[in-house]
């Protein structure tokens, strides 16, 4: 069996489904945005598997800049769980709930 | 005879299966582990093992450069980032069994049929088209494109860095 | 030898021109230089002066865009595309952009009072509003999918802190973290949506999309198709489409009440700009496909907004509700995929922004020192205390409800139009029903304002930034309301086009 490009992007599929049923199921900020990470990397591989097949150097481009926005994103991210997380050691998403309906 | 033609005369297409899908079921496996581990630390580590498995996956793409800065932005400051995240937000080390909501059945199902229809699609869409096998990409090449083709993104980009560096300050800031 | 050899020849760089991003360098080189100022000299300068020089950026950002739109308008000339095709002018891209930079002005206004009276003041605020503004024209004006991501992305990290940035209220902080995973979420969607188009399509240039799916009769469409879905996801989070909307009342009610001002009009916007462009402009083929989501995903939010903002007690979150019902009046001009639907959206986008700024205007200064009195309640008897406060607010909210003689009636109605038009006619109901409902709730806080009596009597403060907010919204709202013509003109004449330079 030759490997095709249809692998890869399947590879890419999984882990990006894996990602988000663990961004929905897990409840600890931390964890919910490793879950984000799971999912940018999964598009990443499925930026390059497009370029490779395409011929097309604007994969490869996107996945540097997606890189970049994924680093951007966890610093703001980590920033905004730690700030809230140090008032409330342990904190759940659950546990926030002062903001209900 | 030089090295390049040594490499050239390899038929890379099987090593290229085997390390495919070896590497993909360590990802696989590993991405599964993040979901459902109840150790956080343990979660960031197996990140590590899917992030560097799709550095990896780059690789056997030939894109290198890619690879390259997805080690170094990735495991060399991401996963860094996410440990210090657990640290000083002082999340036990050891297990926990509060990690996972209650009601696990619409997010799998949810999730299982995302998986279902983007698989499916791109079975049918890709069925057996080999990997082609067009040359390598340099690093030079991907660059001259980055500063031609992609300036305006390149410069959102710093515009976007600068965003996240005063956030993060904003965020941080005592009273 | 091993290493090939690269040959150093000099790269062709694409010619920059300056015209075209006028407003993202004012922007963005504004937020620069702010922080540069007040870093360096900060301590001597008066507290009111950053909001003072955002509002003054933001102008001078609309302002900048007037020549642009001369331009686009010009029959000889036309909408164009600058700098490898990444950036496109056209009327409708000029139009969002002068309707985000003025609700940059409106949101430094108002955030001026605000920050002061919980102590928050200084000009990270201000410099993270104006970088927000930046995100969101270079996604407004974006011809292409990556640069529209990073656009979306710079837009929301900004806000995403904004939303957090009342240090010393839990509910800021917790409306920040929730937006913030959520948003995370919706833009890995939106991203693995760009990428399944770029594989079908092979290209992320807008243009070279639209003219590839023009050209080609795919064989099998299902990879663009999930593309579209993925896509619709990503943005229906942001512009808070059912059932993509739980993070907005939640958000909106924690979030800082300026912040919530600029949410709810510049960020919407963005949002808007995004999906038109892509969707009506690029996928307009293949609108025969997305059409049926798109009805869907219309009718839901004018139902589920109107309904659940029916049943609030908070006026925060009453208007979050409603802001997700008038994005279902939104959605129907995208329906519609049409000129007159375009018009209607781009129309209803600049009103209505004028009416979101107004009431969490209104808002912000009735919740009082710490922002948290924003019950139905605390509006109690305002009509009594501060007569011109009342009166204002009563104004938006009846502009709101889509009553004639004001703004909001027009856009409503052209939103009906446009799904007339298209020959919707369930969707027209389906929309006139949820003005009715949500009328209601509109006539709640009024009657609370006017009839209900209250022994609360803490003076409300109402600073200068926010008096000159509600004056220019109300006199906007009635006096285009009277006359409406010349909004609506620019609406028409706000065209989107696809173009590469030659």
């Amino acid at each position: 069996m030759e490997l095709t490009t249809t692998w890869y992007l399947v590879l890419g599929a999984i882990i990006f489904a894996i990602g988000a049923s663990g961004l929905m199921i897990r409840r600890n900020p931390l964890v919910m945005f490793m879950c984000v990470e799971l999912m940018l990397n999964a598009v990443n591989l499925t930026f390059v598997a497009f370029g490779r097949e395409l011929d097309d150097l604007g994969g490869q481009v996107s996945v540097f800049f997606v890189l970049v926005v994924a680093a951007a994103e966890v610093v703001i991210g980590l920033a905004i769980i730690v700030a809230i997380m140090r008032h409330r050691s342990g904190a759940t998403a659950d546990d926030l709930s002062v903001l209900r309906g | 005879m030089s090295a390049a033609a040594v490499l050239a005369d390899i038929d890379w297409h099987v090593e290229q299966q085997v390390f495919f899908y070896l590497i993909a079921t360590t990802q696989v496996v590993a991405a599964w582990r993040v979901v459902t581990t109840k150790n956080i630390v343990h979660a960031a580590l197996y990140l590590v093992v899917v992030l560097a498995g799709v550095a990896a996956q780059f690789i056997l793409l030939g894109a290198e450069f890619i690879a390259s800065t997805q080690v170094l932005v990735y495991i060399g400051a991401v996963i860094v980032l996410f440990l210090f995240g657990i640290m000083l937000t002082q999340a036990r080390i050891g297990a926990e069994n509060d990690l996972d909501q209650p009601n696990r059945l619409p997010a799998v199902l949810t999730a299982g049929l995302l998986a279902i229809l983007t698989v499916s699609t791109v079975i049918r869409t890709f069925e057996d088209v080999e990997l082609p096998d067009n040359s390598r990409t340099t690093t030079a090449s991907v660059s001259d494109s980055i500063f031609s083709d992609y300036i305006i993104a390149f410069e959102a980009v710093s515009v976007l860095l600068l965003a996240a560096l005063i956030g993060a300050i904003v965020v941080a800031r005592k009273d | 030898m091993f290493f090939a050899q690269v040959a150093p020849d000099s790269i062709v760089t694409p010619d920059i021109a300056w015209t075209a991003l006028v407003p993202h360098l004012v922007l963005a080189g504004g937020a620069i230089l702010m922080l540069m100022v007040w870093s360096l000299a900060g301590r001597w300068l008066p507290r009111w002066l950053p909001s003072m020089v955002t509002a003054a950026v933001g102008l001078g950002a609309a302002i900048g865009s007037i020549h642009l739109w001369r331009r686009v308008t010009d029959a000889d000339r036309g909408p164009f595309s600058a700098v490898a095709d990444s950036v496109g002018i056209d009327g409708f891209s000029v139009f969002l952009t002068v309707v985000i930079s003025l609700t940059v002005v409106f949101a430094a206004l108002l955030a001026d009072g605000y920050l002061r009276r919980e102590r928050l003041d200084g000009p990270e605020y201000h410099v993270l509003l104006l970088l927000s503004a930046a995100g969101g024209v270079t996604m407004a004006t974006a011809n292409d999918l990556i640069v529209l991501f990073l656009g979306l992305e710079i837009l929301s990290l900004a806000v995403y802190v904004l939303a957090g940035y009342h240090n010393r209220r839990a509910q800021s902080q917790e409306a920040a973290i929730k937006y913030f995973v959520l948003g995370a979420f919706s833009s890995a969607f939106l991203l693995y949506g760009i990428a399944l188009t770029y594989g079908a399509t092979g290209s992320t240039n807008l243009v070279d999309i639209n003219a590839y799916l023009r050209s080609t009769v795919l064989v099998d469409d299902g990879l663009l198709l999930a593309g579209f879905a993925l896509l619709l996801v990503g943005l229906g989070f942001k512009v808070s489409a059912v059932p993509f909307h739980t993070w907005t009342p939640d958000v909106y009610q924690g979030s800082p009440t300026p912040v919530v001002a600029f949410m709810a009009s510049g960020v919407k916007a963005a949002g808007f700009a995004a999906l038109l462009r892509v969707f009506v402009v690029t996928f307009g083929t293949y609108a025969d496909d997305w059409k049926p989501i798109l009805y869907a995903l219309a009718v839901a939010t004018l139902l589920v907004g109107a309904i659940l903002a029916v049943v609030q007690n908070d006026v925060k979150r009453m208007l979050a509700y409603s802001s997700i019902s008038h994005a279902g009046f939104m959605l129907i001009g995208v329906h519609a995929a049409s000129a007159d639907g375009t018009a209607s959206v781009l129309y209803y986008l600049a009103v209505y922004s004028v009416l979101v700024i107004g009431s969490f205007a209104v808002v912000g200064v009735v919740s009082g020192t710490g922002d948290g009195a924003t019950t139905v309640g605390d509006f109690a008897g305002l009509g009594a205390r501060r007569p011109w406060l009342a009166f204002a607010f009563t104004v938006f909210l009846l502009a709101q409800a889509g009553v004639p003689l004001t703004t909001g009636f027009f856009a409503k109605f052209y939103a009906i139009t446009a799904a007339v038009d298209g020959r919707s006619w369930a969707l027209a109901i389906v929309a006139m029903l949820s003005a009715v409902i949500a009328a209601y709730l509109y006539l709640r806080i009024m009657i609370a304002m006017w009839l209900e009596g209250s022994d609360d009597d803490a003076p409300i403060r109402v600073p200068v930034g926010t008096v000159v907010v509600l004056g220019v919204a109300a006199a906007f709202t009635i006096g285009f309301g009277i006359f409406p013509e010349p909004i609506v003109d620019l609406a028409r004449d706000a065209t989107p086009a696809l173009v590469n330079s030659p």
